[in-house]
């Protein structure tokens, strides 16, 4: 019972089957809204299906790639591989290996799909014929009495290397899962960060790591630079000084890596400084904000009592009466701001740096504009163990695939009076293809004494 | 789209278009005769659309990398140049143009009716990382691309060895051994080219959004998509799997890479690969 179970679960049909339902089981995340991907649409979906998205949750499909049945199949699939290796390693080893009974007759060879015999002329000497073997790749044994070749024999190596490659990905995955951290972190031009838990943005709530720490950094925005060339985002130069006072720029696609943490850039707001002056002239509130007004987005602050939504214009232009911007361009960047009060409206207007709204006596002065930027960070060891993984699979699927083997078994022997080459080949994975291969190679032997293919 | 661009883009379409009919043709009314004159009517539209490329390179001073249209363009080219390159080093192989040819002339059609609008780089693709993922990613969808192509000569091939009066333009093609290894072989190509692509996108993915995987509809189709030809290259190793069960197999995969290229964007509107550039 034991062994006939052992059995199923190293063999290739369960293989087919497990990565088959692991196929359908990501066809369904691809359908089904992710609790954790598409929060927004999970919770709207929620809202006009309750029943439905409760039957479903419970089924595990709302967190299709770690429930529990998905965790299962990969144990499956793990255990699977682990047992194929298991058994495939002595035949590889064995298949590696030269042994004289690999010698055999070539007209009898079981096993060898492509025959032949090739007569050989006088300046072609036995000895060239292996030699000639030996220059195309083939790794020889015996003599032209009788001989065996392999062509790429340690190609069976490499499938344990892409198998083994799996096993690297598995545990460079579940060491970064499990040491992972991972937040969102908004920070203004000039402002500093010690590695403080709570300034982390709250919503979402950072991802804390099972093991190990939150990132241990600290660093101050040196400053921010937007790049916009003709219309268009082409990236941007977020300065960061390290407690060292060493300088790093991070980009699109170019975080800041610090030891196990990445800094990577998400998200670029404005920072204005607004400051709210009473009736007297006096200072009563201010301060730098940070405000998501980005591609015509609204946001909301509160100051000295008053609440205040904005629009933010980066080229501001009044076209036929109507606030809008020119460009993306940050030429003539400008608030539009509507005050209230007690949720009654007070008043509307526009403010450019330097710029003041009069509204119930009170001034809103904006003193200065800056940037702020949300960096996604995270922590997470064992990438060195996934991308080593990444590159023995690339190796082990280049070097099984396209280094595949060729065999020959052959002999020098008298047909008919005349001395000639009897060999018989066979190639993996190609039949049809691999005579041609076969017959170039052993006519190029009789031709020319040395073989070019 | 640039002034060139759209002038060459229809003589590469015409061209494809002209040539698939040749081949229908050919293959039809059974007058193996005309198969190399639509190869070279192929090669035509293969440097209009060359031309076509490089127009749009002009305008936008990126090569066609992001959008339905752009895929079209470039993926396109790709199916249509491996079709040369086999079908020049093979005379027996121009024949998978019956294949690739309406495959190629629909998503050219097809992207064009999306959005071919001249639009600047987005700033998340300026990365040595997209050339080589979206490189091999193209490189893979023309292997898989012939790999159907093979499979679907076979299956007409096979067809018309059973049938009691028999077609001379199937003698042009390969022998169904031939047919048969080439399916592996080129799935084998797409497979590998494949691996690497999965492999460079995870590490750009961990520079660009901070995660090597993030289970994106696109990452997860692609992943799908690798391993529908991974059960396919084991099937044919390890279970023997050839001739019919192997073509139809080839034939079906194929629809996991267009799923994948044109298919999940369609329904879904929340996928990391929507590179926008506002």
């Amino acid at each position: 019972m034991f062994k006939k179970l052992v059995k199923y679960l190293s063999s290739l049909r369960f293989t087919i089957l497990l990565i088959s339902l692991l196929g359908i089981v990501f066809a369904v995340g691809l359908w089904v809204p992710q609790k954790r991907l598409l929060k927004t649409i999970y919770l709207q979906w929620q809202e006009q299906s309750p029943n439905l998205v409760a039957f479903l949750d419970a089924l595990g499909l709302t967190t299709v790639y770690t429930a529990p049945l998905t965790v299962t199949l990969w144990a499956f699939f793990f255990v699977n591989l682990t047992l194929v290796l298991w058994q495939r390693i002595p035949v590889i080893k064995k298949k590696i290996t030269l042994t004289p009974g690999s010698i055999v007759d070539p007209e009898q060879a079981p096993g060898y799909l492509f025959k032949g015999a090739y007569p050989l002329p006088e300046r072609v000497g036995n000895d060239g014929v292996l030699a000639a073997l030996s220059k195309n790749g083939y790794s020889l044994l015996g003599d032209a009495g009788g001989f065996y070749g392999v062509k790429n024999r340690l190609a069976p190596i490499a499938f344990a290397l892409f198998h083994l490659s799996f096993f690297l990905i598995l545990l460079g995955g579940l060491v970064s899962v499990y040491t992972e951290f991972v937040g969102y972190l908004d920070l203004a031009q000039s402002e500093s960060f010690q590695g403080e838990l709570n300034r982390y943005v709250q919503d979402p709530m950072p991802k804390m790591p099972a093991v190990g720490t939150p990132p241990d950094v600290s660093f101050t925005v040196k400053r921010i630079a937007p790049r916009v060339v003709r219309n268009t985002p082409t990236g941007i130069d977020v300065e960061l000084v390290d407690s060292a006072g060493k300088s790093h720029v991070v980009d699109i696609n170019v975080p800041w890596n610090v030891g196990a943490s990445s800094f990577v850039f998400k998200h670029l707001g404005m920072a204005p400084l607004f400051v709210v002056k009473d009736p007297s002239g006096k200072e009563i509130d201010g301060a730098y904000l940070k405000l998501d007004v980005l591609k015509g987005k609204q946001d909301k602050f509160g100051l000295a009592g008053y609440q205040f939504t904005t629009l933010f214009f980066p080229d501001y232009e009044l076209k036929k009466g109507k606030h809008s911007t020119r460009s993306m361009e940050f030429n003539n960047p400008v608030f539009l701001v509507s005050v209230a009060h007690e949720g009654k409206k007070v008043t509307e207007g526009v403010i450019s740096r330097n710029g003041a709204l009069i509204f119930d006596g009170y001034r809103l002065e904006l003193r200065d504009l800056l940037y702020w930027v949300r960096f996604h960070v995270v922590k997470q060891h064992g990438l060195p163990i996934l991308y080593f993984g990444f590159a023995l699979a690339t190796i082990g699927v280049i070097w099984r695939l396209l280094f595949y083997r060729r065999e020959v078994v052959g002999a020098v022997r008298d047909v008919d009076g005349r001395r000639t080459l009897v060999v018989a080949a066979r190639s993996e994975y190609y039949k049809s293809l691999a005579e041609d291969e076969f017959n170039k190679l052993f006519n190029s032997i009789v031709d020319n004494g040395r073989a070019d293919t | 789209m640039a002034y060139w661009e759209i002038i060459f883009y229809w003589v590469a379409l015409v061209a494809y278009s002209l040539a698939t009919g040749g081949i229908l043709y050919s293959f039809i009314f059974k007058n193996p005769r005309v198969m190399p004159k639509t190869f070279v009517l192929l090669a035509a539209g293969f440097t209009g659309h060359l031309a076509a490329i490089i127009a749009r390179f002009n305008a936008t001073g990126h090569l066609p990398w992001s959008g339905h249209y752009e895929y079209a363009l470039m993926g396109g080219w790709f199916i249509i140049g491996a079709t040369l390159l086999v079908g020049w080093r093979n005379k027996q192989l121009q024949a998978l143009a019956v294949a690739t040819g309406p495959l190629v002339v629909v998503m050219m059609g097809y992207g064009y009716m999306q959005n071919p609008d001249l639009t600047p780089m987005a700033a998340s693709l300026k990365t040595v990382w997209l050339y080589i993922h979206v490189y091999f990613a193209w490189l893979a969808f023309g292997a898989y691309s012939l790999a159907m192509a093979a499979g679907v000569l076979f299956l007409l091939k096979k067809k018309d060895e059973a049938a009691p009066v028999r077609n001379e333009s199937y003698d042009r093609f390969p022998s169904l051994g031939r047919l048969d290894e080439l399916i592996f072989r080129y799935v084998v190509f797409g497979f590998i080219t494949d691996t690497i692509m999965i492999c460079a996108g995870a590490i750009w993915a961990k520079d660009l959004w901070g995660s090597y995987w993030n289970w994106d509809p696109v990452e997860t189709w692609s992943l799908i998509s690798w391993l529908t030809y991974g059960i396919t290259i084991h099937l044919r190793v390890t279970f023997g799997w050839r001739e019919k069960k192997l073509a139809w197999l080839a034939v079906a995969a194929l629809s996991t890479v267009i799923i994948c290229f044109f298919g999940v964007n369609l329904v879904v509107d929340t996928s990391l690969h929507m590179f926008q550039v506002r």
